[in-house]
């Protein structure tokens, strides 16, 4: 079946005005759609990476003392073994710094005592069940002792390290390339030495937001006294609301020489981190949206113009032999060429744009398949929204021929 | 080769039925050059419309070539259209965005005719036009009566049975009017049958025959002598008329 593609075509060339701004607008939606979809994609990437947390079972318990009577170390152990014998609670740890919450504590390791540090990686101190109470796995070595937990710094010996440590696989691979981590050693800020005894894989630290969250190391020891105290606590699949009820009036009230700060799931802090990317997103995904419907519209809106401005000529073509299909056909390829023409358009203003959001923001170069996607996407749409004129233009009656002037 | 038999086409809207065609009867032979008069609104381009299958009608039977177009799809009367007749229209009816060559060549699309036959078709209907080193011009560079050869042009290439003309001259000055009228008495010589629709009692009279409407009957018909020049048809033996 021939499409009649030339005079279509050569018709089309004679009456542009029209044809140029849909196919502009189509371009427009292509260059935003590719483009928009592409950064969704990454962020909605950003945010499921894998964080070998067990996010979703784990909450959040801070508590400060308020009175000089407050000893933070009975208070901890007490709070300890009140949480860790809790019913639902598989795991307990106290803890300085609330995972992927962009907040938390920092350390520069090096890997020779005396040498120039660069960068700083995130450590977070846990007791012999954090890495339960996370959730992240072992891959090598072992978990700390409840003996190898150092004792809560204190305002006067803040220089203070640790003799062992536990590091992510990352990090690692960060400090020792090409080398098994395990068993070397280690020097902090003050040059005092730790020996790695465990690494972990996978695992992401307080710094989703941070070049590479996954480098994180963790502590032996109980948590600063010149801060608030902080638990961490990993109940049964479900059974965390439950939990959060059940301690949140016990903690409320089992000391009054402190206040119990809040109790919350940790997917808050995950989501309060998040917070820009997903308006970011909603923000990309409804501007996309608008761009979308316009276009769709201005197909829409041209078709139906052009149907109802050809009436006499779409009269004459049944008279002379168009079969109503032929008369559908002929406005889906007029508008297929517009489309075409958009899309071709659009692809370059795609790329530009992909190009200078790349340089402009260091993101990654548009990928291509995203290109193709709305290539194709916005061809159908195209299609779609022609179809409706397309359909009326082939029930106007052949008799138009002689009837209208 | 034509045959209308109490053909009635009514009109009807939410206030009043027209029958703008009322127990119409006529026969036409092949080769016949039939001219169709009447007062404004008397039926002639319901006539010819329905005839032509660019309408359907209410009761009645009519047969085309012999065939009993009642009942047919539309897309068999589309063919039939576009193969066995050809419309030349008052006010033309090209398609402006479309250039001479194209104009002429949109039924043989439609066709599905190959590039090589629709070629040659076009360039003798352009050559009998005497249009053919107009090809490329846009129907707006072109006079009226330049235009109405076009529209003769684009009939004919498809070599139909049946051209129907509704008041081709309507729009034209007398001269190209005449061209207009010599063509088609041409083509009638060359064998295709001719259904005219005119108020011009000049132009009907040299017509083999005249039918007069009135009230979508017809009230009168009248036979003239055949052209000498006229190689087909069966001038004078038209069938009975209503009065
Ligand atoms: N679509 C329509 N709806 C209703 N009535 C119609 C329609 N088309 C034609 N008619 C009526 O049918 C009758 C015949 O109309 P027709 O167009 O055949 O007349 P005509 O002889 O061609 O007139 P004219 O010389 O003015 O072209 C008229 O009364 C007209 O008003
Ligand atoms: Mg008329």
């Amino acid at each position: 079946m021939s499409l009649d593609i030339r005079p279509t075509l050569s018709a089309l060339l004679r009456n542009r005005t029209g044809a140029v701004l849909v196919a502009a607008q189509v371009a427009i939606a292509l260059a935003v759609l590719a483009n928009a979809t592409y950064i969704i994609v990454q962020r909605l990437e950003t945010i499921h990476r894998p964080t070998g947390i067990d996010e979703n079972n784990i909450l959040v318990v801070e508590s400060a003392g308020f009175t000089p009577r407050f000893n933070q170390t009975a208070s901890v152990q007490e709070d300890l073994a009140y949480l860790r014998a809790a019913p639902g609670v598989i795991a307990a740890t106290a803890t300085n710094s609330i995972p992927l919450s962009n907040g938390g504590n920092n350390d520069s390791l090096v890997t020779r005592p005396g040498t120039a540090r660069h960068g700083y990686i995130n450590d977070i101190e846990v007791d012999e069940q954090g890495l339960d109470t996370l959730g992240v796995r072992l891959i090598a070595g072992r978990n700390f002792r409840h003996q190898e937990i150092q004792p809560a710094l204190t305002r006067n010996d803040a220089a203070h390290f640790v003799p062992v440590i536990i590091v992510s696989r990352a990090l690692g691979e960060y400090l020792f390339p090409q080398q098994n981590p395990l068993g070397k050693q280690v020097w902090d800020a003050f040059d005092h030495p730790a020996t790695i005894i465990g690494v972990v894989d996978p695992v992401m630290g307080a710094f989703p937001a941070s070049d590479h969250p996954e480098r994180v190391f963790f502590l032996p020891r109980m948590p600063d006294e010149f801060i608030v105290v902080r638990y961490l606590v990993r109940t049964q699949p479900g059974e965390r609301d439950t939990v959060a009820r059940l301690i949140e009036s016990h903690l409320a009230s089992s000391n009054p020489d402190r206040v119990l700060n809040f109790v919350r799931p940790l997917s808050y802090f995950k989501n309060l981190s998040y917070l820009g990317d997903s308006s970011m997103e909603l923000y990309l995904v409804t501007v996309t949206a608008l761009v979308i419907a316009v276009t769709s519209l201005g197909v829409f809106a041209l078709a139906t113009f052009n149907v109802s401005t050809r009436t006499k000529q779409i009269g004459t073509r049944r008279a002379v032999g168009a079969r109503r299909r032929d008369v559908v056909q002929y406005f889906m390829v007029e508008n297929g060429l517009i489309t075409s023409a958009g899309v071709l358009a659009g692809c370059g203003l795609a790329l530009a744009a992909g190009y200078w959001l790349s340089v402009r923001y260091a993101l990654p170069r548009l990928e291509l398949y995203y290109l193709v996607g709305g290539v194709v996407l916005l061809w159908a749409i195209g299609q779609l929204a022609a179809w409706q004129p397309a359909r009326r233009a082939a029930s106007v009656q052949p008799s138009v021929a002689t009837r209208s002037v | 080769m034509l045959t209308m038999h109490d053909v009635s086409k009514i009109y009807r809207t939410e206030l009043i039925e027209t029958y703008a065609l009322r127990s119409f009867s006529l026969e036409v032979s092949a080769g016949e050059f039939v001219a169709i008069t009447g007062p404004s609104g008397s039926g002639k381009t319901t006539f010819l419309n329905v005839a032509g299958l660019l309408e359907e009608f209410d009761s009645g039977s009519y047969l085309l070539e012999g065939q009993d177009v009642r009942g047919l799809s539309d897309d068999v009367r589309s063919r039939l259209r576009n193969e066995r007749i050809g419309f030349i229209f008052q006010s033309f009816n090209l398609i402006p965005d479309l250039d001479v060559y194209d104009n002429v060549e949109l039924p043989l699309r439609y066709r599905r005719l190959s590039g090589a036959d629709r070629r040659e078709r076009i360039g003798s209907a352009l050559e009998l036009v005497g249009l053919a080193s107009r090809a490329r011009h846009m129907p707006s560079q072109l006079s009226g009566g330049q235009q109405q050869r076009v529209a003769i042009a684009r009939a004919i290439a498809g070599d139909p049975a049946f051209l129907l003309a509704d008041e081709p001259t309507g729009n034209l000055d007398s001269l190209m009017s005449r061209q207009v009228m010599d063509l088609l008495e041409q083509i009638n010589d060359m064998g295709t049958t001719i259904l005219l629709v005119t108020h011009d009692p000049e132009l009907a009279r040299r017509a083999q025959r005249n039918v007069h409407l009135v009230d979508g009957q017809i009230s009168d018909f009248r036979v003239y002598e055949p052209r000498p020049a006229a190689s087909a048809g069966s001038a004078g033996t038209a069938g009975a008329a209503h009065i």
